[in-house]
């Protein structure tokens, strides 16, 4: 009975296991492949050791890209998980209406990224966008945006400020997961709202926030590439020249298949120290235990 | 109580009133901030075309016109556009969910150990960046001759688009109790009578969550189509923006009027599934007893 199971068990995985195998770990074993190759998608690919990785470190628009990277992820990461733990919580008591105004927060999430890149398209116009309006109405500096390297970094980041029902839902499912009891003791004890918040429920839970921000990390190196791609195109002076702009360009623009899946290599090696950063960083402050 | 009686009755309905700002203004304003990008987004699509650069602000167009949507299809083949991405997501749907509930159904008839190493395999692929695989498999797309044809956007479902959906089955799932799927094998059930009709039916919530959200990856599927597509005939609804705004770059009313009519279905559909979403999201996919 038991063998049974598992044989039909098997079955059942098939499809998902063949289609994985053909879609993703061939591919990424390909790119272990290639990145020691001149392979320009035409043609045959000749071996060529580490030619690549030398070139990579000459390389100032490899730099440039870092860079931008590194200074993206850095700010978009915290910013994005403030708001997204601070809406939660915000959201998450019950009230009258309460979904309607959780489902208002999640709507920027289900609106396709070229819809949403279209619109900051327009809100960031420095002439014609609604956004220099109103600074402008207000008495503000109008900045020209995208036209400047930190109105462009600033740009990219308020768009992906929309987006963030994944994590907007996660901590909103954590917190109904808390025991109420929890906060019943605390408020007999005198515990005012805010303490409530800092001692009760940050710290139960920081394992969440620690996995939703090492999963935003990853997502912002790998992924922004659409707002980037058509809001900016990695100008101005490569100050959004993330990462996976630069493999694009190099891959289908220039036809470097073989320097691209170096890149590739080299934005998979530092995702997952950031990734392992976070994590011992963390265990360090002793709230994972 | 006594103090509550003594009080004037202004101080009461005034305390009353607080509680209630306090309680709703700081959420109304929060709402109120993420509805901004989709307002100004269909209140742009409504400008007339060709306006001189506003002095002051005008959020709100003065005479709301539809002309921009009239003007779309005169323009750009937005009919071709939408019947693409309507066929690729009529395809991508169906296979994402008997997909991802096959892999995860395989994975609940596991036993206990290989099911936990099962589950962290899939958590694994998870973690597997996109980027890692677009050059390598454009390659291998190309080699079996599948570029600038809709195979190659379709094939991702047979992966069930993300590994996050079969996770949603595999929750889902563990709902649906060893006694019922050993009570049905006794009667002579087969494994695919147990999927049928003995697990999916307590997972349809996580049914209308897979198809939900895969519509909406599909739906919105950009770098994909931007890889594969180049013949004009085959360009679905994101990649056909894009070439909208190459076309007309500053035609704002034109390109929000393309936003919102790629925006509103994946809008439509999110919002049937609400409820599941944003109420108790676990306890809601769970498996019910029926």
């Amino acid at each position: 009975m038991k063998a049974q199971a598992s044989r039909s068990a098997w079955v059942f995985l098939t499809p998902y296991l063949l289609a994985t195998l053909a879609l993703v770990v061939v591919p990424a074993l390909l790119t272990f492949r290639y990145a020691f190759t001149d392979f320009t998608g035409l043609g045959p690919a000749r071996f060529t050791g580490l030619d690549n990785l030398r070139r990579m470190v000459d390389d100032p628009f490899f730099a440039a890209s870092l860079r931008a990277s590194a200074v993206h992820v850095a700010i978009a990461v915290p910013l994005r998980l403030l708001t997204a733990v601070g809406l939660a919580l915000l959201l998450a008591a019950p009230r009258r209406g309460g979904r309607w105004y959780r489902v208002a927060v999640y709507l920027p999430t289900v609106v396709p990224d070229i819809a949403l890149a279209l619109l900051f398209l327009w809100v960031l116009n420095p002439i014609y966008g609604p956004l220099n309006q109103v600074l402008g109405a207000f008495g503000l500096p109008q900045p020209t945006w995208l036209a400047t390297v930190w109105g462009a970094r600033f740009g990219v980041i308020l768009m992906l400020l929309f987006p963030i029902g994944e994590a907007f839902l996660v901590v909103l499912a954590s917190r109904r997961a808390l025991n109420p009891r929890l906060y019943e003791a605390a408020a007999l004890e005198g515990c005012r709202p805010w303490q409530q918040m800092r001692h009760i429920t940050l710290p139960l839970l920081a394992p969440i926030l620690v996995l939703l921000a090492v999963r935003d990390t990853v997502v912002l190196l790998q992924v922004s590439f659409v707002p980037a791609y058509l809001l900016t195109d990695g100008g101005p002076s490569n100050a959004t020249l993330y990462l996976p702009i630069y493999i694009y360009d190099q891959a289908f623009e220039f036809l470097g298949f073989g320097y691209s899946a170096m890149l590739t290599l080299v934005l998979l090696a530092i995702t997952l120290v950031l990734v392992v950063l976070q994590i011992l960083l963390v265990r360090r402050w002793r709230v994972l235990r | 109580m006594a103090y509550l009686r003594s009080a004037p009755a202004h101080a009461y309905t005034d305390r009353v009133l607080s509680r209630l700002l306090r309680r709703h203004v700081p959420a109304v304003l929060a709402a109120a901030a993420f509805l901004l990008p989709l307002v100004l987004m269909i209140s742009g699509s409504l400008r007339p075309t060709g306006l001189a650069p506003p002095q002051g602000v005008d959020l709100v167009p003065a005479d709301p016109t539809l002309d921009a949507y009239r003007r779309l299809p005169e323009l750009v083949p937005v009919w071709t556009w939408l019947r693409n991405s309507t066929i690729i997501v009529a395809l991508a749907v169906p296979v994402t969910v008997l997909v991802a509930s096959w892999a995860a159904f395989g994975i609940r008839l596991l036993p206990r150990r290989p099911r936990r190493i099962a589950v962290l395999a899939v958590l694994a692929v998870l973690l597997v960046p996109v980027t890692s695989v677009w050059t390598t498999r454009f390659e291998l797309f190309r080699m079996v001759g599948a570029v600038d044809t809709f195979v190659p956007l379709v094939a991702p479902a047979f992966a069930a688009t993300t590994p996050f959906f079969v996770l949603i089955y595999v929750w889902s799932f563990t709902g649906v109790p060893d006694a019922q799927l050993e009570a049905a094998r006794l009667e002579g059930a087969s494994a695919w009578r147990l999927w049928q009709g003995v697990a999916m039916p307590q997972a349809k919530l996580a049914t209308l969550a897979v198809a939900v959200l895969a519509f909406t990856t599909h739906w919105a599927n950009f770098i994909d189509a931007l890889l594969y597509l180049d013949s004009q005939s085959l360009y679905t609804l994101p990649l056909g923006l894009q070439l909208l705004q190459l076309l007309n770059p500053t035609d704002w009313p034109l390109l929000m009027a393309g936003a919102v009519i790629a925006t509103a279905p994946a809008v439509a559909a999110f919002l049937l599934a609400q409820r599941l979403f944003l109420d108790d999201p676990l306890r809601g996919l769970r498996g019910r007893r029926t």
